[in-house]
């Protein structure tokens, strides 16, 4: 009888695992990128713009299955809170008080079905805002829903 | 499964022996209402008031009968029937002696053989050789069990791969309720004041009630102490990682009828230290002083009281408890997001909390009652507990929220006061254990409401009040010897308001340069009624070497308020998480099996599951930017899919020597999603395969020393890939932790001395369950515990 109850279970055991199947269905598990090394893409870290002009956001998105969306957050770092994603610091201002910060927040949508899409959308820097240090936030997303965060640190004169 | 109920039913034999005995004490007194095991076939009985028992209707063979009661020791006897004379067994008060880890661990192995879910106790022995940085730290040597955890003092349960709001806590007889669904804070509970841990790997929603669709871990109170007793006991603990000290000092006393138990814990512990001296935020370096992890310091206290009544039919005891915690957050990132760092500030101690941080406090009033009257025993608990916690941080401008924290705000809520939560809950359980011959019947009720306030800068969670009840029967049927059948069914109602709230700033719609202000309604009233029928059958086949358990059935959980009211930004995990208040109760389906086999120096067990759920719920990570609600996050929002799981734990043992064994502790979970957008894709927090090799020694006599133990635990964990959004795949790693112990006599006192090294050669790796792994934080490094606990005994029984 033991035997049997061994065998039986052993059944049970081989059944349940032969549930899984399909297990080696591709799934996406790479992030996108967010490429500002070429020559033309802007801003850069520590790089500078000015108030009352325009500038060209400029960078190379790619992503191995499909893009999603990606979304710029520019905002004051006046007080140093939190420092950016990249290596290098620019040489900051001391800490003061925001009066008029900038602030920007905007989505650019991305055609559907790209694995490589170059951004290029116009930004416009009020003349009154206060100038120094700021943060220039770019988030990307692909299609599964991986972010890439690329916090740059630009100063605004 | 049928073919396993059918081949069990032919094996009824003749049965006409009788096994009767008596119970008694050290002092030759009859013990009544003592707990009388016979095994094989879980047969249980309680003494009269003469302590006698009888078991009838027995066949000849080898059987296994065991008495407990609370402030005794379990006895055991092996019986070899026919026999002539009734057996006698004696307790000796518990008190007394230090517990005897031999004797409960036949107890453990009692109650496994009683329950056909996966069940798995450990007792305060087991807590003090492996001490971690919690409770639940401890438990995660057990296979099946790991922490979702931040920091060196805070960890979450998680049983085969699910955690939060899928693990109920139990305390005492009642659910604990903290903020479960969080990973960066743990769990309220003192694990100096934990008597025994029973944990439970797979659903138990029939006897626990919503939340416990991923097991239960729970926490039962120490033993009562025996008539005419008092003493207590002296922990003291160090640890050289994090620089931490603590005691937990416990007295105790009793009269015929009256006891009380009293606990204070104190521990103190600072920044941790993890075996690298640079860590990369993104791609940010940060150099970390002296290996010290910025800000992870913290202090935790707890207080217990419980003082009853027991007799022969009645006992009813008052808890009371308040456990407190204040502890840093890393202060290099607040959740994932970088933070610059005063590191004057931060490096000129290693003890001192400064901002981000968290404070915590656990208050608990819980009544347990029991009534015995014939063949009926009813248990009822009554509880209130409040959980009040709040997250401190700088106040930053994040998304649209104005550069200046304004002055009308500042006088309702601290400018550092990031979040805060208020939790109070009123508890009821009642059940009536009915013994009728060979079904023993449990009916019962429970009954929760919960009050749920908020508050701070920032808002994730609406306040919300929620009531649950429920209704269960379960049976348990002793077949024959060697047989116990289970069924249970429950019904369940929940209701759950939650209330408006909108944002204290104005957002803005940017739409051709004519800016908009609005302030957003983040959550609205809203209502929700919930209901649920849920049913458990299973088996137990217990032969003398060879146990064989499976279990089938259905359990639900209630979606909680952030999955249906969340609709906020949680800025430190560059996340936008919106709730869906459409979502229905969580279902499950899962089927346990568990097999024994125990013969002369072997001991294995295997116990694989399979789970299927119809709807799990899910914070789904999508492609879309909000740059409105949102303030230009990404969208996370909660979704259902359907969720296949399987996978099992291992567990061989091999007695090499009298005093040497070695075993391996296997476990592994596999998780798949099979709708919706993350088809194919894992759940959060898998944890990876994980197996622990340990060697023990335990010299059976050394001069001047008892209890003597030598333990190497050796832990291989796969690499994880199978990972979802926002994920990162986290390498395999191999670490070595060491426990050794003794109990010695200092001027005619016992201590006993535990010393372990956790993490033994400094190991680099990380955790892919941890809070931290996200931004590379690798784990703990070495790690030297020393504790001492000194029992002590000022009136001993006479009896």
């Amino acid at each position: 009888m033991k035997r049997q109850l061994i065998a039986l279970c052993l059944i049970f055991i081989v059944s349940a695992g032969a549930c899984k199947k399909d297990s080696n269905e591709k799934i996406d598990t790479e992030y996108p990128v967010i490429d500002i090394s070429t020559a033309d893409a802007f801003p850069k870290q520590c790089s500078v713009v000015k108030r009352g002009q325009k500038f060209n956001f400029k960078a190379n998105l790619t992503d191995n299955a499909q893009l999603g969306s990606v979304s710029v957050d520019i905002h004051h770092n006046f007080d140093h809170h939190t420092h950016s994603t990249e290596v290098s610091d620019c040489g900051m201002d001391p800490i003061k008080t925001p009066v008029k910060p900038f602030l920007l927040i905007k989505d650019f949508s991305i055609p559907a079905g790209q694995t490589s899409y170059q951004v290029n959308a116009e930004i416009n820097v009020p003349a009154d805002i206060d100038p120094g240090d700021y943060h220039f936030l770019i988030r990307l997303t692909d299609k599964e829903g991986w972010q890439t965060i690329k916090g740059l640190s630009i100063k605004i004169q | 499964m049928i073919c396993l109920y059918l081949l069990c039913l032919g094996s009824a034999q003749a049965q006409k022996l009788t096994l009767s005995g008596n119970v008694r004490n050290v002092a030759q007194r009859p013990l009544q209402a003592v707990k009388v095991i016979l095994q094989p076939g879980s047969r249980t009985l309680l003494t009269d008031s003469a302590g006698n028992f009888r078991f009838t209707g027995l066949s000849g063979g080898n059987y296994n009968v065991s008495a407990s009661t609370d402030g005794y020791h379990t006895a055991t006897a092996t019986v070899y029937l026919p026999v002539t004379q009734p057996i006698v067994l004696i307790l000796t008060p518990s008190r007394h002696h230090l517990h005897d880890v031999v004797i409960t661990d036949q107890y453990a192995q009692l109650r496994k053989k009683e329950e056909s879910l996966n069940v798995e106790v450990v007792n305060s022995d087991f807590i003090q050789r492996n001490l971690g940085g919690s409770l639940m730290a401890t438990l995660s040597r057990l296979p099946g069990i790991k922490t979702i955890g931040i920091g060196s003092g805070q960890s979450k349960p998680l049983i085969r791969g699910l955690g939060f709001n899928r693990v109920v806590v139990v305390d005492k007889g009642v659910k604990h309720e903290g903020q479960q669904w969080g990973a960066d804070h743990g769990l309220e509970l003192d694990q100096f004041a934990a008597g025994e841990v029973e944990i439970i790997k797979g659903a138990a929603s029939f006897i626990y009630g919503s939340d416990a669709i991923g097991g239960v871990i729970n926490v039962k109170q120490a033993p009562i102490p025996a008539a005419h007793t008092m003493g207590g006991s002296v922990d003291l603990i160090g640890k050289t990682n994090n620089n931490l000290y603590g005691t937990s000092v416990n007295l105790y006393g009793r009269s015929k009828v009256w006891f009380f138990d009293a606990r204070a814990t104190y521990q103190n512990y600072g920044d941790y230290r993890v075996p690298t001296d640079k860590v990369s935020v993104y791609n940010y370096p940060v150099s970390l002083y002296k290996n010290h992890l910025r800000n992870t310091a913290g202090t935790e206290t707890g207080l217990h009281f419980s003082t009853g009544y027991v007799s022969d039919r009645f006992r009813s005891v008052f808890y009371v408890s308040n456990v407190y915690s204040k502890s840093g957050f890393f202060a290099n990132a607040h959740g994932l997001e970088p933070r610059q760092v005063d590191t004057r500030l931060h490096d000129s101690s290693s003890r001192d909390v400064q901002l981000p941080s968290q404070e915590v406090n656990h208050f608990k009033v819980i009544n347990r009652s029991t009534y015995h009257v014939e063949n009926h025993q009813l248990e009822m608990e009554l509880g209130y507990q409040r959980n009040f916690r709040q997250e401190f941080s700088n106040y930053i401008n994040h998304g649209y929220m104005p550069p200046n924290y304004p002055d009308s705000m500042r006088v309702r809520i601290p400018s550092t006061l990031e979040r805060e939560f208020d939790k109070h809950v009123y508890s009821l359980n009642f059940r009536d254990v009915i013994s009728l011959g060979k079904h023993t019947v449990t009916a019962g009720i429970n009954g929760e409401y919960q009050d749920n306030d908020r508050s701070g800068w920032s808002f994730l969670v609406p306040a919300f009040n929620q009531t649950l009840a429920g209704a269960f029967v379960y049976d348990k049927f002793e077949l024959n010897d060697r047989i116990l059948l289970h069924g249970a069914l429950r019904y369940d109602y929940g209701r759950i308001n939650m209330f408006r709230y909108a944002d204290w700033f104005p957002s803005y719609r940017d739409e051709d340069n004519t800016r908009t202000p609005e302030y957003l309604v983040r959550a609205d009233n809203k209502t929700r009624t919930f209901n649920s029928l849920v049913w458990s059958v299973g088996m137990n086949y217990n032969l003398e070497d060879f146990t064989i358990k499976a279990n089938v059935g259905k359990s639900f959980r209630m979606p909680i308020a952030k999955e249906l009211g969340a609709n906020g930004v949680n800025y430190h995990y560059f996340s936008y998480e919106k709730g869906n208040a459409d979502l229905s109760p969580e279902q499950s389906y899962q089927a346990d099996l568990s097999v024994g086999f125990a013969h002369n120096r072997w001991s294995v067990q295997v116990s694989p599951f399979y789970n299927y759920f119809s709807n799990y719920i899910y914070l789904n990570p999508t492609s879309a930017h909000d740059y409105f609600y949102g303030a230009g996050n990404q969208v996370f929002q909660y979704t259902q899919s359907r969720v296949a799981r399987y996978g099992g734990e291992v567990d061989v043992k091999y007695q090499l020597l009298k005093s040497l064994t070695a075993e391996a502790l296997g476990e592994y979970v596999y998780a798949r999603q099979l709708s919706g957008d993350k088809k194919g894709f894992t759940l959060p927090f898998s944890p990876p395969a994980s197996l622990l090799l340990n060697l023990t020694w335990s010299p059976q006599v050394i001069r001047g020393l008892n209890n003597t133990y030598l333990s190497v635990d050796y832990r291989l964990t796969s690499k994880q890939n199978r990972i979802v959004p926002p994920e990162l795949v986290s390498p395999g790693y191999n670490i070595v932790n060491v426990q050794a112990g003794t109990r010695i006599r200092l001027y005619n006192q016992p201590v006993m001395v535990s010393l372990q090294a956790q993490n033994l050669f400094n190991t680099r790796y990380l955790n892919h369950t941890s809070f931290y792994r996200l931004i590379n934080l690798p784990e703990a490094g070495r790690n030297i515990i020393l504790s001492l606990k000194v029992p002590f005994q000022l009136v001993s029984s006479k009896n």
